[in-house]
């Protein structure tokens, strides 16, 4: 890799970053130690159980986080091999402020006038923003952001995944966008939302969330002609995948988010990575939806038919040569056939905003190669 | 006819307590400290505003002066909406666990003791987590992350409980023919704690994305800090604080041992269960609004006996305004360097620091024994 | 000074009996039935074989037991009926051992001792630093008072102790096997002191001590307490005669006279 290793993967997370390499939990809060009786454990059995190095760690602990999004209490899972579903066009070509929308968390938010001051603190938010042509109306943003390149150019509010409220203060934006799920912490959004700004939260969990956001979004900065542009061409490359993919036999698929120190980690069960794959053509070998992971016997039974290495676009030792020598791969179809493939570039498979039916296509070639060629 | 005491002409009257100049010089000293580390941390932050402005907002705000024009609303919102209640927050949480700190360790008669060694982290961490997770398990539960009541989340309301009920509990199983042996009491609360620490590991590794959350409330961080949390933990605190300084008598007498404490009038077993539970009323009340932060309530005691001596009359008073102060600071430290946890800047500076007291003093042990 | 005139009696024990419960549900008993009055001014050793009751039996008079049968009373009241606090004010103790803790200075040590008597919240009143100053003048450590407790040889941190027992301004003193750690100077010394004290300041004491000689050289009146019963009480030439000795100790003395006269118990070969 050309450059050096740093995350590019959305969204900002609340947990790696904090912690320096070889911290163990509530250990770098305390004493050294003493033999000086009695023995105290506070927490000490509160670890993060593998020794994590920033910042491969990061970036796979982004991915991770990414990898277990949920489908909300609703439960669809959004999996289905339909051409995506489409959003409704908007029907009103302008939006009328004073304005309520109700954001992805189920939040009522009020914003009072056409936004000119924006604040993301996600990067799939700020490509949002960005694709509907108000990338100057951006003010802040995070330092993971990277896409496209002029936002390299605002300030950033969001620091190594913590956001820095003075700073989003200082902003002075009259809208903010904020990721859902807890990416964001929740206690920055109250803070927030008690400062008074609006603050949109958005949590996509599938391809049509992801129009949804759009469409929410075109609608809360007056942009809606050029959202309704987007979901069209969006929807209908999407569709085009799903058509290319309908006859075809789905492999059996394991996406590697990430391997450590004997866990492996993977697409959640219904989660929206699952989805895309499948709707990639592809059919998905999951892990526990909560925790991501994958217990090795699993994946073994599962035999996966191809194995695409989503770890390998952010850390350079992990690579097709280096999986079918790992003891107890060797056995899997995908690793005796071959058909291990590195996807280069993650962060469109990942990151949920409108260069995800980028990620689609690439997970599609990826899957169907014979199809895309 | 009672005894009397013949005091023999020439014996001069014997000061059994400080002198009002070190009084002053300690309380005083570290009453300045506080207020100078107030408007200093007020007054610094990743966004700059002058030290003029800030005094200027203050004023506004506080005093009801006029604004001059040249402070701009983001200033005055940044001074005294995220930064003012997130300085006092600091104070408010160093003053409470200095003071809880110095209570156990003298209650416990152990100088490694900190206010969290009975049980009430690995309480407060539990519920805590469970309010974090309870939403996402139970999604009916869901105000605890959205609204609240009053302010108060899930979590801060499980917290509080989590840590006062564990202690309870472990006071509870401590009890033995109506008294409660100090050592039981730290065994207690080591086994109890264990046993908690085990149901927190295992909620976070079913956390999933919410791992950072958890781990970002375990390290203890003010970045929360609002003014609803303070007008809940202040009078908390300071009730608990009046009631235990007032004790100091209490305390020292603990440290000639549980017999001679009786001989002298104390009413042991009452004054450790009473001690016991203020001094956890003050820990959970911190915990509950800024999670576990470490270190402060193990090392501002410790620092304060071995500048000023061990006399609880002075000790108390000083540990809380001394903590108030250090937290503040290294609050500012932790906001200073990116807005990492608190935690982590009061170990960095206090461990290295603690370890060369510790070398330069004799005063280590607590007691002498015969 | 003999207290001749004051016969008003301090302390009663009556039909006293205690009983120690044990882990395994048991009950080891220690007093069977104690009877024991002390007369305000009476100065009282008491020695026993070990494991007699002798500490049981002062902890009773402190209060901080409660006798299983009998009772024990102070002032005429029983102690069931007393304030602690109020007890503390007239009781004292010093013990074999105190545990000091380090980095106070032995006036703030024995200003503790003043505990009972606390009546402002945070500063201590002119009566209390004058009896800390008494105490420890009395107790001939007024030169220790700025010094720090781990300074302290043995010596004087007994003499510390005796400060902290006498700024209670109790009007009884209990001592605990006192002279335990001590060498021979100090023994005599200590108890020398504690007998000019109660001249002085009207004290009644009664003082646990092994060594019969110094018993007998110490105090008027020695009681005896044997497997939970006072079994001799008088003036040490009638209570420690070689034939008691034999019951209760098992050993074998001999009465003999010190050139000036002063009885003294001497063992025969060991």
């Amino acid at each position: 890799m050309e450059k050096p290793v740093r995350c590019r993967h959305s969204p900002a997370t609340v947990s790696a970053p904090r912690a320096e390499p070889g911290a163990r939990g509530r250990e770098s809060g305390r004493q050294p130690a003493r033999d000086v009786q009695p023995p105290r454990v506070k927490g000490n059995g509160i670890t993060m159980a593998p020794r994590l190095r920033l910042p491969s760690t990061l970036l796979f602990l982004v991915a991770l986080l990414l990898a277990a999004c949920q489908p909300a209490a609703s439960g669809s899972p959004g999996s289905s091999v339909q051409p995506s579903i489409s959003s409704a066009p908007s029907a009103a070509a302008h939006s009328v402020y004073p304005l309520t929308l109700t954001d992805d968390t189920g939040r009522q938010v009020t914003i009072t006038a056409a936004p000119t001051r924006i604040v993301s603190l996600a990067p799939s938010n700020t490509e949002i923003v960005c694709a509907l042509d108000a990338c100057d109306d951006l003010f802040g943003v995070t330092d993971f952001d990277d896409y496209p390149a002029q936002v390299a150019d605002v300030t950033d509010v969001v620091v190594g995944a913590v956001v820095d409220v003075e700073k989003v203060v200082a902003a002075d934006p009259d809208l903010i966008l904020a990721a859902g799920n807890g990416l964001t912490p929740t206690s920055v959004i109250d803070q927030l939302t008690g400062l008074g700004y609006p603050v949109l939260s958005l949590y996509p969990h599938d391809l049509a969330g992801v129009y949804d956001d759009i469409s929410l979004v075109g609608e809360a900065i007056d942009a809606q002609p050029a959202a309704d542009q987007l979901l069209t061409s969006l929807q209908a490359r999407a569709d085009a995948v799903a058509t290319a993919v309908a006859g075809a036999e789905p492999p059996r698929t394991f996406y590697e988010v990430g391997v450590f120190e004997g866990s492996i980690y993977t697409a959640g069960k219904d989660s929206f990575l699952a989805a895309l794959i499948l709707l990639a053509g592809g059919e998905p070998i999951t892990g526990d939806p909560a925790s991501t992971a994958i217990q090795l016997e699993d994946l073994i039974a599962a035999d996966p038919q191809l194995i695409l290495l989503g770890d390998a676009a952010y850390d350079p030792t992990v690579t097709a040569a280096s999986v079918a020598a790992r003891a107890g791969w060797g056995e899997m179809t995908a690793v005796s056939d071959g058909h291990i493939v590195v996807v280069v570039d993650d962060v469109v498979v990942t990151r949920p905003g409108p260069r995800i039916v980028d990620g689609l296509e690439v997970l599609a070639k990826a899957i169907h190669p014979e199809l895309f060629p | 006819m009672r005894a009397t005491a013949i005091a023999p002409a020439t014996a001069r009257a014997v000061h059994t307590g400080p002198s009002l100049i070190r009084v002053m010089v300690v309380l005083g000293g570290g009453a300045t400290l506080v207020l100078t580390a107030m408007v200093v941390a007020v007054a610094i932050g990743s966004v700059r505003v002058g030290v003029g402005d800030t005094m200027a907002i203050l004023c506004h705000r506080l005093l009801g002066l006029p604004l001059p024009r040249s402070v701009t609303p983001g200033a005055e919102s940044i001074i005294f909406d995220v930064r003012l209640p997130r300085v006092l927050t600091a104070m408010l949480v160093g003053g409470g666990l200095g003071l809880a700190g110095t209570v156990f360790q003298a209650l416990l008669r152990n100088p490694m003791a900190d206010p969290y060694i009975i049980g009430t982290a690995a309480g407060a961490s539990l519920g805590a987590i469970a309010g974090l997770m309870a939403p996402i398990l139970v999604p009916a539960l869901a105000i605890g992350l959205g609204s609240s009541w009053l302010g108060l989340g899930l979590v801060q309301v499980l917290a509080f409980a989590g840590g006062l009920g564990t202690v309870l509990l472990v006071y509870a199983v401590s009890r033995a023919n109506g008294r409660v042996p100090v050592v039981t009491l730290l065994l207690t609360g080591y086994a109890v704690s264990s046993v908690l620490a085990a149901g927190v590991a295992l909620l976070m590794f079913f956390s999933g994305q919410h791992l950072g959350a958890i781990f970002g409330w375990l390290m203890g961080s003010l970045a929360a800090a609002k003014w609803i949390n303070l007008a809940f933990a202040a009078p908390l605190l300071v009730i608990s604080a009046a009631l235990l300084i007032v004790r100091w008598r209490g305390l020292n007498l603990l440290l000639l041992g549980d017999g001679p404490a009786a001989n002298l009038g104390l009413d042991v077993e009452r004054e450790k269960m009473m001690l016991t539970m203020l001094a956890t009323l003050a820990t959970s009340t911190v915990v509950a609004i800024s999670g576990t932060i470490g270190f402060v309530g193990l090392v501002v005691p410790h620092v304060l006996r071995l500048a000023i001596g061990p006399d609880h009359r002075l000790l108390l008073p000083a540990s809380v305004l001394y903590g108030a102060a250090l937290l503040a600071v290294a609050d500012l430290g932790a906001r200073l360097a990116g807005g990492i946890p608190v935690g982590i800047v009061t170990a960095l500076i206090g461990a290295p620091f603690f370890i060369w007291l510790l070398r330069r003093s004799r005063m280590v042990r607590p007691v002498v024994t015969q | 000074m003999t207290a001749a005139v004051q016969t008003e009696i301090l302390t009663e024990v009556q039909g006293v009996a205690f009983a120690y419960p044990m882990p395994d549900g048991r009950r080891r008993d220690v007093l069977r039935s104690v009877d024991l009055t002390l007369a305000r001014g009476d100065l009282v050793a008491l020695v026993g074989t070990n494991g007699s009751g002798k500490t049981t039996l002062l902890r009773l008079l402190t209060g901080v037991l409660k006798p299983d049968t009998g009772v024990v009373r102070f002032e005429g009241r029983p102690l069931a009926d007393w304030r602690r606090l109020d007890l503390a004010r007239r009781v004292a103790v010093l013990p074999q051992q105190l545990d000091l803790p380090v980095g106070f200075r032995v006036a703030e040590l024995v200003g503790m001792g003043r505990a009972p008597h606390a009546r402002r919240l945070f500063a201590s009143t002119e009566a209390d630093e004058r009896a800390v100053a008494g105490a420890l003048a009395d107790a001939g450590a007024l030169d220790l008072a700025d010094r720090f407790a781990e300074e302290l040889s043995g010596g004087e941190r007994q003499r510390v102790l005796v400060a902290m027992a006498l700024a209670q301004e109790p009007d009884l003193l209990l001592l605990d096997e006192p002279t335990l750690h001590l060498d021979l100077a100090h023994q005599v010394s200590l108890l020398g002191a504690i007998r000019r004290l109660r001249d002085q300041r009207g004290l009644t004491v009664l003082a646990v001590l092994h060594d019969l000689n110094l018993a007998a050289a110490f105090a008027p009146r020695v009681a005896v307490l044997d497997e939970g019963r006072v079994v001799a009480d008088g003036p040490p030439a009638e209570v420690l005669s070689p034939d008691l000795v034999r019951r209760v100790f098992g050993v074998q003395v001999d009465e003999a006279r010190t050139p000036d006269g002063h009885r003294h118990l001497a063992l025969r070969e060991v």
